[in-house]
């Protein structure tokens, strides 16, 4: 690998270097998200509610033809998804070191599917279905909840693109396909830029067959599979297909590439607030937000709470980097964890919307950085980092992503395209410090600088 | 022969007089331009038509493309809707005796030229397009050598009124009753020599189409009306535009200038684009490309069953948006993110923003078919295609299970006698060529019953995958191991290398504005795919002998014929 070549692995020793080895305070109980006895009770109720389920529905099965493979679920309290749903703090969704991450990285690669559903979202349409509605509730969007052996639980969002298919320059952001190869690429880009905030989530070849038909009970989504003219094994999201807006995704002839994402704890254990995004966009053809042109938006925003106190704001332009390294316009929520308050991370949820266009650079994601001329001190001295040529973003990037089964996840084109934000991100900071000073921008937080390599 | 070319010269003498009349008309009218109810009386007055080219605003419009402001005063199209419509509800003005004026109608004008053939010595006969197709045969092109083979010379029948969709003699008296605005004239800039100029030539061509639709064809081999017509599809000014309701995917009804209409189909996919592999035929797209070479396919067969269709490059603000008063289609316009205009229009299929159709900036590219008369002049009759598909995904249909199936269809008229089964083969093999799988229903003109052809509407799922050969589709020909004669001796000249299709289409389709329409994978691909038929017909008649097979129908120029079939 061109790794080696260089004297070893680049994402090694940037995850060794010091910035990445700041100690965090010793944490107190208050500041993880869940209890274990909570938890362990929690998962014992859903095993026990998941065999009474069973008993009955293989009863009712025995008057119907449907196959459905009977899978036995298994109580494991130390399943990783329970240590990663432990190791969430106020800080970040894992540690940097945590082992469990890599562990449930791999479950989601392997562990046995013994269900599948509708997500919530979707069931909670209830079917309804506007066609002329021109922006989908994200309901519609065609994604399965999973459940493996071990009861944890996983969305799939299956491939609707192939890798080298960029988004036509005529679709608007609201209308982009969603790619299940930016879900993964985006969870790697998050640990890169040590923000931590991205749940895991690992490619995976699934069956749709033998583990999303076989393993339903949901005779709706039974009913939308079916056979293509090739004779690939093929399922659609109801709403879209009837709509005629997309068609199905087919496997090949079963097999289907998807992401698979860790979900987060349950809201009834650790209840989440969606937060409308201050630069979210109009999700119109032609309407424009305040912050598209008004140059001192910043100024309204900053006088607001949260905004006005506290890591939030900066949290939020974090967020934007993020998303502009991605191309992900997409972002018009986020959410908080409601334990941990005002203070607490913004949680990078579904980012399958960015790498459409490795050739476009959409200087309008950057705007809360633009306008607002704040950085955390700890997110810049990592950009500045990742921007050497020791540490190259591209380079770790591709790095870490040959760890993913369905590799290679992103084109060339795309992971280059990281380089060249990462400097526009970069001299729109030094741009900011020109004309405000570095004391206004750069703003010190928990972290303590350290020595620059 | 004889007998026809004396009939002929008495033509040419009353081809004079009517050009005599219309210019002392056009002179009238020009004095009197008001006067639109008094049109038919008679005035004096020297033939200077050629001296006033296009000053009457109320011409009939056809060469009109470059004068746009006088398309307003351009006639009524009701007019002749209505007279069309007054004598096709009265069959009794059908059986008026035959004045020799009738020959003048487009027609028979058009059936003479056949008789005479395109190259011999009747040239000031023909229309100035069509004179410049023929010198083109000169120069060495293999289409028009295509069209010099005797095979493509087999005559129609003598064709009555019974044969013809409107009679055009009483058409175009009660149209000089009726409106008196008897405006004859051409423009000097069109060549006619003066014996081509008679009235039927100042009809805007989509007419002249219509009139010359008869029991046999669409439009006749050497119409000098289709080049031009092709034109008009191309540059006419587009006054409205329309959604076409009904129907599954967006379809414009745009109007134009000298009142002829159009369906037109967006461009929806690349030329490069196949149909992919897990795509049913029902959740195909429409592809306007396939429309325009399904045209140009079906007259190299010398069906002439496919109405004409251009390709044309449309500006979406200013002959769609602009133009429109739905209110629905409207609604639909924005401007992309690359600041180009799209729009997706409402219908039932792949109208949404996720489909929306991006001009560059506003330049959409589109296929224009010409329509065919209004419904309510020459009603049509919608038959339910034997070997319909099951339009489901997981059921089949019978056709699909039971091998015997053609001895079914061959037992229920229509298809018990006449013709109907040999269409259907025809059909089938055009389907097949172009791998359309979505011919769930045909069409006829009522007023010929069942001993007519039958049209080959919507094309556009053809063309989808050239890299694969739908036998499916050829399912009804392997059943019933039928064809007719002149349509098997014309396969098998088009698999030969001076007459390849793949190369005659391609010149054909050089024509077309959007040219290259198909790309030669395409093209290819029907050479492999006409080899495949006559696979299919060489074991047919290895199984069943050659007269069980074949039918005769090549020596059509015995009027008797085609007698026995008529009712």
């Amino acid at each position: 690998t061109p790794e080696s070549m260089d004297g070893g692995s680049k994402l090694e020793r940037l995850f060794a270097h010091p910035l990445y080895n700041i100690q965090t305070p010793v944490l107190m109980p208050e500041e993880r998200l869940l209890e274990a006895e909570q938890l362990i009770k929690y998962y014992k109720k859903k095993v026990s509610r998941w065999e009474r389920h069973m008993k009955t529905y293989s009863k009712a099965l025995n008057w119907s033809n449907v196959t459905v493979a009977a899978h036995e679920v298994t109580y494991d309290p130390d399943a990783s998804w329970v240590k990663f749903y432990l190791g969430i703090n106020r800080y970040a969704l894992y540690s940097r070191e945590d082992p469990t991450i890599l562990q449930l990285l791999k479950d989601l690669q392997s562990m046995t599917v013994v269900n599948a559903d509708y997500t919530q979202d979707e069931k909670a349409l209830k079917g309804a279905c506007d066609c002329s509605q021109v922006v989908k509730p994200s309901g519609h969007h065609l994604k399965l909840a999973l459940k493996m052996r071990n009861l944890a639980k996983v969305m799939y969002k299956p491939m609707r693109q192939q890798r080298d298919d960029e988004t036509p320059e005529d679709v608007f952001y609201f209308v982009d396909f969603q790619r299940h190869n930016a879900e993964i690429a985006s969870f790697h880009l998050d640990r890169i830029l040590d923000f931590r905030r991205v749940p895991p989530v690992a490619g995976r070849q699934l069956n749709i067959t033998g583990e999303v038909l076989h393993v339903t009970h949901n005779e709706d989504l039974r009913s939308v599979f079916f056979t293509s003219p090739a004779n690939n094994t093929c399922f659609f999201a109801k709403c879209l297909y009837m709509c005629k807006t997309e068609y199905a995704v087919c496997g090949s002839p079963n097999h289907l590439e998807g992401s698979m994402s860790a979900y987060l704890p349950s809201l009834s254990m650790a209840p989440r607030v969606s937060i409308p995004n201050p630069w979210t966009r109009s999700y119109t053809f032609t309407g424009r937000q305040e912050w598209e042109d008004n140059p001192f938006y910043c100024d309204t925003v900053k006088q607001q709470p949260p905004y006005n106190s506290g890591n939030r704001l900066l949290n939020i332009i974090d967020m934007s980097i993020f998303d502009f390294l991605t191309g992900n316009m997409d972002r018009h929520h986020y959410e908080i964890f409601s334990n941990f308050g005002d203070e607490g991370f913004l949680l990078h949820l579904d980012n399958a919307r960015g790498f459409g266009k490795h050739s476009h650079d959409e200087m309008s994601i950057l705007a809360p950085l633009t306008q607002c001329c704040i950085i955390k001190r700890s997110t810049l001295l990592r950009l500045q980092l990742l921007a050497q040529s020791a540490f190259s973003l591209s380079d770790v990037m591709r790095e870490s992503l040959q760890s993913d089964p369905l590799h290679p996840i992103l084109t060339e084109p795309h992971i280059s395209a990281l380089d060249r934000r990462l400097h526009k991100v970069l001299s729109a900071v030094q741009q900011c410090v020109r004309r405000l000073g570095e004391d206004e921008v750069i703003t010190n937080d928990f972290i303590k600088p350290t020595v620059n390599p | 022969m004889s007998i026809r070319m004396i009939l002929f010269r008495k033509f040419r003498l009353l081809i004079l007089m009517v050009f005599l009349v219309a210019c002392t008309m056009h002179i009238m009218i020009d004095l009197l331009p008001k006067l639109e109810k008094r049109g038919a009386e008679s005035a004096d007055g020297g033939c200077q038509c050629a001296q006033h080219p296009g000053s009457d605003a109320q011409g009939w419009g056809k060469q009109r493309t470059r004068s746009g402001a006088e398309a307003e005063a351009g006639w009524p199209n009701k007019h002749t809707l209505r007279i069309l419509q007054d004598f096709s509800n009265e069959p009794s003005s059908n059986l008026s005796s035959h004045s020799l004026e009738k020959m003048t109608g487009a027609g028979d004008r058009v059936e003479q030229l056949r008789r005479s053939g395109p190259s011999e010595d009747h040239k000031p006969l023909i229309g100035h397009q069509s004179r410049a197709r023929i010198i083109s045969t000169r120069g060495g092109s293999r289409l028009s050598a295509l069209y010099e083979h005797p095979l493509y010379k087999v005559d129609l029948p003598v064709l009555t009124d019974d044969d013809t969709l409107f009679n055009v003699n009483t058409d175009i008296s009660f149209y000089t009753k009726a409106t008196g605005n008897q405006d004859w004239h051409n423009e000097d800039e069109e060549e006619f020599s003066p014996t081509a100029d008679i009235p039927a030539e100042s009809y805007p061509h989509w007419l002249r189409f219509h009139i010359g639709i008869n029991r046999y064809e669409l439009y006749s081999r050497h119409s000098p009306v289709l080049d031009a017509l092709l034109k008009d599809l191309v540059n006419q000014r587009i006054t409205s535009v329309a959604m076409k309701s009904g129907g599954t995917q967006l379809k414009l009804i745009m109007t134009f200038q000298n009142n002829g209409q159009a369906l037109f189909k967006p461009m929806k996919q690349t030329r490069e684009q196949e149909t992919p592999p897990d795509f049913f035929y029902f959740s195909d797209f429409e592809r306007h490309n396939a429309e325009i070479a399904a045209f140009h396919l079906d007259r190299i067969l010398d069906f002439r069953r496919v109405p004409p269709v251009a390709g044309r490059l449309v500006n979406m603000t200013k002959e769609i948006r602009d133009v429109t008063r739905d209110k629905k289609l409207w609604r639909t316009f924005f401007i992309s993110p690359a600041n180009n205009v799209c729009f997706y229009g409402e219908c039932s299929y792949y109208c949404s923003t996720e489909h929306a159709l991006c001009g560059k900036p506003d330049q959409i590219e589109g296929s224009l078919a010409a329509f065919l008369p209004d419904l309510t002049l020459a009603k049509r009759k919608t038959w339910r295609n034997p070997w319909r598909r099951s339009y489901h995904k997981r059921k089949k249909a019978e056709w699909e299970v039971d091998p015997d199936y053609c001895d079914e269809v061959k037992q229920t008229p229509p298809y018990d006698r006449g013709s109907r089964l040999l269409d259907i083969m025809d059909m089938t093999i055009f389907d097949f060529l172009m791998g359309n799988m979505d011919r769930h229903h045909y069409e006829t003109f009522e007023k010929f019953g069942n001993n007519t052809f039958i049209i080959h509407l919507d094309n556009g799922r053809g063309f989808g995958k050239h890299s694969h050969d739908e036998l499916s589709i050829l399912v009804p020909l392997n059943q019933c191991c039928r064809v007719r004669k002149s349509t098997f001796l014309r396969l098998q000249l088009l698999a030969k290398e001076e007459y390849q299709l793949s190369v005659l289409m391609e010149e054909s389709l050089l024509r077309d504005r959007l040219s290259p329409v198909l790309i030669q994978p395409h093209l290819q691909a029907m050479d492999r795919r006409l080899r495949l038929v006559l696979q299919v017909l060489s074991g047919c008649i290895d199984k069943e002998g050659y007269v069980n097979v074949v039918e005769e129908d090549v020596v059509r120029d015995s009027a008797t014929h085609r007698g026995p079939r008529h009712r």
